[in-house]
């Protein structure tokens, strides 16, 4: 298998003070009984402090994986980190003992997960399980883990902090669970958040109150986050950068307005085309009109994929495409795409389809 | 495909007779029991010309031990114990199938019923759970003793005791199926409810109907011993295995052999049968799969 | 659009479920649901439900299709009361009325092949056998853009969005006339989300079909639909056609809830009221105007006062004290 990760070699010495967290060419694989899937692919970023990094894709690329790669909870029969490193504030987390990790999670990277109700235990009361990861990793006592189990509630905007911290998570409603959540991972103050798809099981309207919530804290303090999402929405509202994956590996990276403005990757825009709204200035109403599709079916991971993985449903695809894997490579200023056709696909206005059968 | 790279569990079975292979070795125990049951079968089917005429009194021949010409030895009758214990398989084997299917079918009838009528499901319910509260060998006897005992009879009073348990079984699933989307799907599409049973729901209800019928083949075959024992089963002239252990208990102390190869071929039919229904279960119930 | 023919008529529709506690399972309450549902659609129209869990939207759904017992109303479908038909009559209406269910893979029998699931509303009405019943499946399957080989697979062979293009397909046989969609696209990816979309207009514009559209995502309901209903605590809040409830929404919900819907403008953080707290339980609903306990331009009446759905412009109904009928529709207020 060629791997090219020019983005690697091209951007270098990117560590400097204010990364915290440097991914390099991480493959992580799965065994299953039909053979070995390549979830994640050669997979390479740095994240700033305080920065908020989205990783957008559809179900399938390996946006969930490669966050439980950087907290180490890969199932360990189930699968491995087959490669790369992950350097987390000068140490390397892949070689890390299980015992290491423990101590970091939880309380320099935590997690935020979909399901706030499966993420809880439903026979420990709200302020316990804050309080609990505040007295392993912070050993504070009983009593000042306790306080400051209220006061993390009362951060996120709990009302009545007292009361709620001595109640179940089946008591609380689904928005509430979720801050629960937030509250119990920025209990330790850690330097990265991850949150995966965290409010996806949740109404707008709650959506909009967590989203805000998120951001607030971050400002506050200073948390980096990576936010792991499907929704386009979502990543133009929260994000400063982007990335986005397709069949375990990275095809765009760019700032947020820069990539949804200029999408140089022929999937990101169709990820972007395929999302019903208005065009920008257009009335509002009943937008019509067919949505672009993007044909055919996301590749099978259990098999090596030679060139683009996206080729095949491409409509800009040529023989080299199907055969060479094109280098992740700089195409502007902190823009970054795997595309071999880049000078061909922004020739092209934005609203044109990119199925193949274009 | 088949280029794989193999990964740990990468034992995926290529042709048809290595398939089956993997799959007899995964399920030791399906293969173990089904084939103790077989040789029963045969058993059962050739007796005639496995051993001699197991009614035929030889009053010379009175408690022999375990010999060459008697090889499980003579009851107090001179009869043979061997030739009684070969024709007896055929008496277990067929009311174990008998009240299997019998007791399977009803139970699967008042199962589908009380899952889909609500109204059905608390009269015939109610009668389910009375009737599990009395020991199911009481229940057989107390049937028995209205009735004229031949083994049609038996055959009846033994699958009654046994409905209760497979009909809730069917219930239970049919409950959980009927929630499911896809049945919501077919009454929006016009499908009428007898279709929706027999097209939707009852082939859910197979594989654990399966499982649940070879518990009550060797719970009958238990049960039948058991009242035979007591004098209550089948009538004396039919030598199933718990006739020839009843008639034999009295003389056990001098004659154990009497009791010995029956107790022993019943305990062997019994093991064989559950071994068969731990293993269906194991690979037909994904609930319990044993392997990630 | 207006002159078309009514093919479903919703009148005051109800659905209370009771709530059973303690040992005897004494009915201790009522979950009002749908509490005063009333809505038409005609031919060739799409009419969207939206709003967030728990608003009642599904409930109407399946209300509808009588897969819940309404508690009260009626429900007319091509001027034919449904609503206390018997179990043979109200089949032979399914034939006018299919639904598209949320999941595409549980709505399929899973030991049923392709062909069978979508072959199945035809046998049910005996609409066909034997080879036409094959033709009709085979045409079935090229209209929904699934191969017409694929009727022998089975529904685990399949990727999501074709499942749910099965399911559009076994809607479809009969030529029904109203297709009541619950969620069909949000267990989709948004690529294929699009193609399935797009599939739902194609299907409509060729057979002139009425579809009920029930979803809690504004920016699908935005495209899709001709006029939209948006529900709070088993009320519609407001009627409006498209433009008008996109463009010019009048209740406050309706505000925050559009507020509220990402968007992929980027930059400086929107403006937005980001309404506080939960949805209140459907079981204790608040008095007067169920949204008072949330809306950030409540008067004291409000509380007391449960506003009617009045048509304040042309082909614009909406529940609000603070929205009389001739109004300015100017921006609310804080009071």
């Amino acid at each position: 298998m060629t791997s090219t990760t020019s983005k690697a070699a091209a951007a270098p010495a990117a560590l400097n003070d204010e990364t915290i967290l440097s991914v390099r060419d991480l493959r992580t694989h799965f065994y299953t009984r039909d053979g070995v899937v390549r979830a994640v692919d050669g997979v390479t970023f740095d994240l700033a402090r305080g920065e908020t990094l989205c990783i957008v894709g559809e179900s399938g690329c390996g946006k969930s994986v490669t966050a439980l790669s950087i907290l180490g909870l890969i199932p360990p029969k189930a699968g491995k980190i087959v490669g790369g490193s992950i350097r987390f504030d000068g140490t390397e987390l892949t070689t890390e003992s299980e015992s290491t990790m423990r101590r970091i999670r939880g309380n320099r990277i935590s997690m935020i997960f979909q399901e706030p109700m499966t993420s809880l235990n439903p026979v420990l009361t709200v302020g316990e399980q804050i309080s609990e990861s505040l007295r392993i990793h912070q050993r504070l006592d009983r009593r000042a883990a306790w306080d400051r189990a209220i006061e993390m509630l009362a951060l996120v905007r709990i009302a009545d902090p007292k009361r709620r911290a001595g109640e179940y998570p089946h008591q609380l409603s689904g928005g509430m669970r979720q801050r629960v959540m937030i509250a119990m991972a920025l209990a330790c103050n850690p330097q990265v958040l991850v949150a995966d798809e965290p409010t996806t099981a949740l109404d707008v309207t709650i959506q909009a109150q967590i989203l805000n919530l998120m951001l607030e804290l971050k400002d506050r303090l200073g948390t980096a986050i990576i936010l792991i999402t499907h929704d386009l929405g979502v990543v133009a509202e929260t994000a400063q950068r982007v990335i986005v994956m397709y069949a375990g590996r990275m095809v765009e990276e760019a700032p947020v307005a820069e990539l949804l403005s200029h999408p140089k990757h022929p999937y990101t825009r169709g990820l972007i085309g395929s999302i019903p709204r208005r065009k920008p200035g257009a009335p509002r109403g009943r937008t019509r009109g067919r949505l672009q599709e993007i044909s055919g079916l996301v590749p099978s991971l259990r098999e090596a994929i030679p060139g683009c993985a996206f080729a095949p449903r491409c409509g800009f695809a040529t023989a080299r495409c199907t055969t060479e894997q094109p280098p992740f490579e700089a195409h502007g200023p902190r823009h970054y795409a795997a595309c071999w056709e880049v000078a061909r696909v922004e020739a092209k206005s934005l609203s044109e389809p990119v199925g193949s059968e274009a | 495909m088949a280029t794989m790279t193999a990964g740990p569990t990468a034992a995926t079975a290529r042709s048809p007779a290595k398939g089956a292979l993997t799959w007899a070795r995964r399920n030791k125990t399906i293969v173990g029991g089904t084939l103790i049951l077989l040789a029963l079968v045969v058993i059962a089917v050739l007796a005639p010309w496995l051993a001699g005429d197991p009614l035929q009194f030889e009053p010379t021949n009175r408690l022999k031990r375990p010999s060459e010409t008697f090889w499980f030895g003579t009851d107090q009758f001179g009869r043979d114990v061997y030739s009684r214990v070969v024709y007896g398989t055929r008496i277990s084997l067929i009311i174990g199938l008998c009240v299997a299917v019998l007791a399977t079918f009803i139970g699967l009838v008042v199962g589908v019923l009380c899952g889909f009528y609500k109204t059905v499901d608390t009269i015939l319910m109610r009668l389910m759970d009375g009737m599990m509260a009395i020991p199911a060998i009481l229940l057989a006897i107390a049937l028995i003793t209205l009735m004229k005992a031949s083994l049609f009879i038996v055959i009846i009073a033994i699958s009654i005791p046994e409905i209760p348990r497979v009909a809730r079984l069917v219930r239970s699933v049919v409950l959980s199926v009927r929630g499911r989307p896809y049945i919501e799907a077919a009454i929006s599409s016009g499908t009428r409810n007898w279709r929706i049973m027999v097209r939707h729901i009852l082939p859910n209800t197979v594989a654990p109907l399966i499982v649940q019928a070879t518990y009550v083949c060797a719970s009958a075959i238990l049960t039948e011993a058991g009242l035979s024992f007591l004098g209550a089963g089948t009538p004396p002239e039919i030598p199933s295995w718990g006739n020839v252990i009843s008639l034999g208990r009295t003389f056990f102390q001098i004659a154990p052999w009497i009791i010995f190869f029956p107790g022993l071929c019943l305990a062997i039919t019994v093991l064989a049968i559950n071994l068969v229904g731990d293993g269906l279960r194991d690979t037909l119930d994904p609930r319990i799969s044993r392997r990630m | 659009m207006s002159s078309a023919e009514v093919v479903l008529r919703v009148r005051d529709l109800k659905k209370h479920f009771p709530v059973h506690r303690g040992v005897l399972s004494r009915v201790v309450a009522h979950v009002q649901a749908v509490d005063g549902v009333s809505f038409e659609i005609r031919r060739g129209e799409t009419l969207c439900l939206v709003g967030e869990s728990g608003c009642g939207k599904s409930t109407v759904a399946r209300s509808i299709t009588r897969l819940e017992e309404p508690t009260a109303g009626s429900i007319e479908l091509n001027g034919v009361d449904i609503t206390a038909l018997g179990s043979e009559a109200l089949r032979a209406q399914r034939r006018e009325m299919q639904m598209v269910f949320q999941d595409p893979y549980s709505s399929l029998n899973p030991r049923l092949s392709a062909g069978d699931i979508v072959g199945e509303p035809l046998t049910n009405f005996a609409l066909a056998q034997g080879a036409e019943l094959e033709r009709r499946i085979a045409a079935l399957f090229e209209h929904v853009g699934l191969r017409p080989e694929a009727v022998h697979k089975y529904p685990h062979e399949f990727s999501g969005g074709q499942r749910q293009r099965l399911g559009i397909a076994r809607a479809l046989a009969v030529n029904p006339s109203l297709i009541i969609a619950d969620e069909p696209v949000s267990a989709l990816d948004v690529s294929v989300q699009a193609q399935v979309l797009n599939l739902l207009i194609d299907l409509q514009e060729q057979f002139e079909l009425a579809y009920l559209f029930v979803s809690h995502d504004l920016a699908v309901v935005e495209h899709i639909g001709h006029r939209v209903a948006v529900m709070y605590l088993g009320r519609i809040v407001e009627l409006a056609d498209n433009a008008d409830l996109f463009g010019a929404p009048l209740h406050p919900y309706t505000e925050a809830l559009l507020a509220a819907a990402p968007s992929l403008e980027t930059g400086a953080r929107r403006e937005r009221i980001i309404l506080q707290g939960d949805v209140p339980s459907p079981m204790n609903p608040p008095s007067g105007c169920r949204f008072h306990t949330r809306c950030p331009f409540a008067l004291p009446e409000c509380k007391q006062t449960d506003p009617p759905l009045l048509e304040v412009a042309p082909g614009h109904h909406v529940a609000c004290l603070r929205r009389p009928v001739g109004g300015d529709g100017a921006p609310l207020t804080t009071a």
